[in-house]
């Protein structure tokens, strides 16, 4: 039987491991909370712009825009890795990496694109490095919660890169929120658009196509069109950042309860071990003091 | 008197949502007054002041380009960024001024880039002074 004092001394200390797990569970509920408030913010404006892009095709305008034609022959192209600063988040982490190493060698192999790869948060990065292959751009200054100005600047550097031809192609590798009990790593190709209205929000236009105005377009609607695209892109691109810190915060927040579930049944089996160690400790001793004064009497 | 229904909206926040008399947007070309039963249009923004006045009460904003929509007395102003005309940091902007002034590069995206930066920067200390 193990020594009751060792077990005591471990049962301490994964109370304490408990103790910190549940706090960072706490922390992780309160943060979902705030990150779930800003994604809420997000798509009010994404359904306020999709309805623009919906109102500018029913005024009859062609919609058309390099940024939205398909590239038939890409020859190179970006892949961008949203992952977490931090670990202790179950499988968040692992499963972007493994998605966006199956996109990279499938668009390198099979497609002959060359890619480049780049990350947002530090386990990404070293993740990535980890398995030998070159991040061209790091970032980490995306928290839980993501800023629109930073997330722009980004963003303008990419439409810089496809307007020159440096890249043909953006795709973007991220943890999409469903609900609160769902969510899903997937690969979204945000360069080349494709359709303006798709992955934004269908519901709102179907809404909107009952009751049609006849808007009057200042200056024109080709050139409100021309900025549409940029900031409709900028904004699916944001959505993707605060989908991920959303999850991050649910995958930390499961993680973390599991953890702390783990932790009480450890304390509980350790508990009963030391009670009986410390049973038979107690009776040894008594039948040591019963063997003193049996030798004594004789 | 019917009124509008304002509503400044950006990707992280909506800023103002509230009914109000009319409103003054800074259009690409200009300034443009709206008041309630205005025509359904959509305008350009460019970086400049918005002001709106509601119940006596005047409201002054930044609002960094983007949209404004108007539709059944509803206007929403969808902009990138809008700042509370009394919360604007002068002193950054003009940093930002003088640091996109220095070097006109020969890339014409980058000089886009950076007359943008540079007229967003020159409306927030306009707007920083008159407030």
């Amino acid at each position: 039987m193990a020594n009751a004092r060792k077990l005591d001394k471990r049962r301490k200390s994964i109370r304490n491991i408990r103790k910190i797990t549940r706090t960072m569970e706490l922390i992780a509920t309160a943060r979902f909370k705030k990150a779930m408030d800003r994604a809420a913010a997000a798509t009010d404006y994404t359904r306020r712009i999709t309805q623009v892009v919906s109102d500018l095709s029913a005024a009859g305008l062609e919609v058309s825009h390099p940024l939205l034609e398909p590239r038939p022959d890409p020859k190179k192209a970006t892949l961008l890795v949203l992952t977490a600063n931090r670990g202790l988040c179950g499988g968040y982490n692992g499963n972007a990496l493994r998605l966006a190493l199956n996109r990279r060698n499938e668009m390198v192999d099979k497609q002959n694109i060359a890619t480049t790869v780049d990350a947002s948060g530090k386990r990404g990065i070293t993740g990535l490095k980890f398995r030998k292959v070159d991040v061209s751009n790091g970032f980490t200054q995306f928290d839980d919660q993501p800023k629109y100005s930073e997330v722009e600047s980004i963003a303008n550097q990419y439409l810089e890169q496809f307007i020159t031809g440096e890249i043909d192609r953006l795709d973007v590798v991220y943890t999409r929120f469903i609900s609160v009990a769902k969510q899903e790593t997937v690969v979204e190709t945000l360069l080349p658009l494709g359709q303006l209205t798709d992955g934004l929000a269908p519901a709102a236009t179907e809404a909107k196509s009952e009751q049609q105005a006849i808007y009057e377009f200042v200056p024109s609607a080709a050139s409100i069109l021309e900025e549409v695209v940029p900031t409709s892109f900028k904004v699916k691109l944001f959505k993707c950042f605060l989908d991920a810190a959303v999850s991050e915060q649910i995958a930390r927040m499961v993680a973390m309860k599991n953890a702390t579930k783990s932790a009480s049944d450890m304390i509980k089996s350790l508990s009963l071990t030391y009670n009986r160690a410390r049973q038979s400790q107690i009776t040894g001793e008594i039948m040591e003091i019963i063997g003193g004064v049996e030798a004594m009497k004789s | 008197m019917s009124k509008l229904h304002v509503s400044i909206v950006t990707p992280e926040t909506t800023t103002f949502d509230q009914e109000a008399d009319s409103l003054v947007v800074t259009l690409f070309d200009g300034e443009a007054g709206i008041l309630a039963n205005h025509a359904p249009m959509i305008g350009r923004l460019a970086p400049g002041e918005l002001r709106i006045s509601a119940g006596g009460q005047n409201h002054h904003f930044y609002v960094e380009g983007g949209f404004v929509q108007v539709l059944d007395n509803k206007v929403s102003v969808i902009t990138g960024n809008s700042i509370d005309a009394t919360k604007i940091d002068a002193a950054a902007a003009r940093k930002v001024l003088a640091e996109t002034q220095i070097a006109a590069d020969d890339k014409s995206e980058i000089v886009e880039m950076k007359n943008k930066a540079m007229a967003q920067a020159r409306a927030q200390i306009r707007i920083a002074e008159h407030a």
